[in-house]
């Protein structure tokens, strides 16, 4: 590592730890000879860290793993080049039109169908800024380090912490063993915006909560076109924070925005996703797409 | 492969160990990924020594192929006896190693 650090108990955890995985690597190599060597040297072993979910990989929507990140945020800022033009330099609402054209660029971009309404219903705003937020309780009992699949995802994500209430639709699952893993992902990548603002929330609050509960999101960091497909999993933050939409901290991680103020302008439209073929998480321009 | 970390790896308490340590966000980083690479390697190694050496490439092969895939347990449930014990014994074996370590720097000063 290039960082010094004084800390005994680090070094020592260090020290100790990295003699470990060397001897561990070590073992591989020579015990299991060519099929080691081959682990050792591939990096096979990382396989077992993955954290997102290959096998729901569509052709066109790729999800990314954590080292494919700096990837792609050089392949989605084109993006951000095509969205300059048309964004306009304060944070302000989208006219109609806006909207239309950059939902027309987003449909043809990703390859699904990128909406501001759906039904009739949509968002008060699809251009705001997006604050941190905390990880859902996901069913009775759950506590934040069970929200980790492995120990990197747990210091990437933990230090957010957990939200001391539920998310607007409670609990993901009745318990543990229920919790499947698309309940799991609807947590990881969660939004909370405000439905309460919604046009026409007030008069319809069970129809409108009803399609915004695990409503699939594209939401894109505008400066560098990071993109994320989301779940709304809650509603918030309050108008007074100055915030029009919150992210889970994978989503803030995702989108680029995890560090300093965790907090960033993006877009944020509806997914037309009848047949819940999307899969959650980053995503990334299919590069035939992106020439358009 | 994720599969075989979810199921079988109980990082819980490490976790919670790293989290009330007074460490930076590099840091704790850093050590959650050894503890990852550790117990990667530790769960090959069970895995790769209960196989011939045939079945050591097929298995490879088909981690390669598709490491999500469930065939993967399958094809281990076919060859080993046992082998989901084996495994969680392998990783639970080493994440107290780990927890062990983790005490002797709380006592360094």
């Amino acid at each position: 590592m290039l960082f010094k650090t004084k800390k005994s108990h680090y070094e020592h955890l260090r020290k100790k730890w990295t003699d470990r995985h060397k001897s561990l690597q070590q073992t591989l190599f020579e015990k299991h000879k060519e099929v080691g060597r081959q682990v050792a040297l591939s990096g096979l072993g990382g396989l077992l860290l993955l954290t997102t979910p290959a096998a729901n990989l569509l052709p066109e929507v790729q999800l990314l793993t954590q080292s494919q990140i700096d990837k792609e945020k050089d392949t989605n800022a084109a993006l951000a080049e095509k969205l300059k033009s048309t964004l306009p330099s304060e944070i302000r609402p989208l006219t109609l039109e806006e909207e239309q054209t950059i939902s027309e660029l987003l449909s043809a971009q990703f390859g699904f169908i990128v909406t501001s309404q759906i039904q009739g219903i949509g968002l008060n705003r699809s251009y705001g800024l997006i604050g941190g937020e905390q990880h859902l309780y996901r069913y009775p009992g759950d506590n934040l380090y069970k929200h980790a699949d492995n120990a990197t995802d747990w210091a990437m994500y933990g230090s957010a912490g957990i939200a001391p209430g539920l998310g607007a639709w409670g609990y993901f699952a009745t318990s543990e063993a229920q919790l499947s893993e698309k309940d799991k992902l609807r947590e990881q990548y969660y939004l909370a915006v405000q439905t309460f603002l919604a046009p026409g929330f007030a008069e319809n609050v069970a129809q409108y909560r009803d399609f915004f509960k695990y409503r699939k999101m594209l939401v894109i960091n505008s400066k560098t076109g990071q993109s994320v497909v989301a779940a709304v999993a809650d509603a918030g933050p309050a108008e007074w924070t100055g915030k029009h939409l919150g992210g889970s901290p994978e989503v803030m991680h995702y989108l680029g925005l995890a560090q300093g103020p965790r907090k960033g302008t993006v877009l944020y439209f509806l997914i037309d996703d009848p047949n819940d073929k999307i899969p959650l998480g980053p995503v990334k321009i299919p590069e035939r797409l992106a020439k358009i | 492969m994720k599969y075989f970390y979810m199921k079988y790896v109980n990082i819980e308490f490490l976790v919670e160990e790293l989290h009330e340590m007074d460490l930076s966000e590099r840091e704790r980083h850093h050590l959650a990924t050894l503890i990852d690479l550790s117990m990667s390697n530790a769960i090959l190694d069970e895995i790769l020594s209960n196989l011939s050496e045939i079945d050591k490439k097929a298995f490879i092969h088909l981690l390669q192929e598709d490491p999500e895939s469930e065939y993967l347990m399958k094809f281990l449930n076919e060859k080993v006896e046992n082998i989901e014990e084996k495994i969680k014994k392998a990783a639970d074996d080493l994440a107290k190693q780990m927890h062990e370590d983790i005490k002797q720097s709380r006592r360094i000063k």
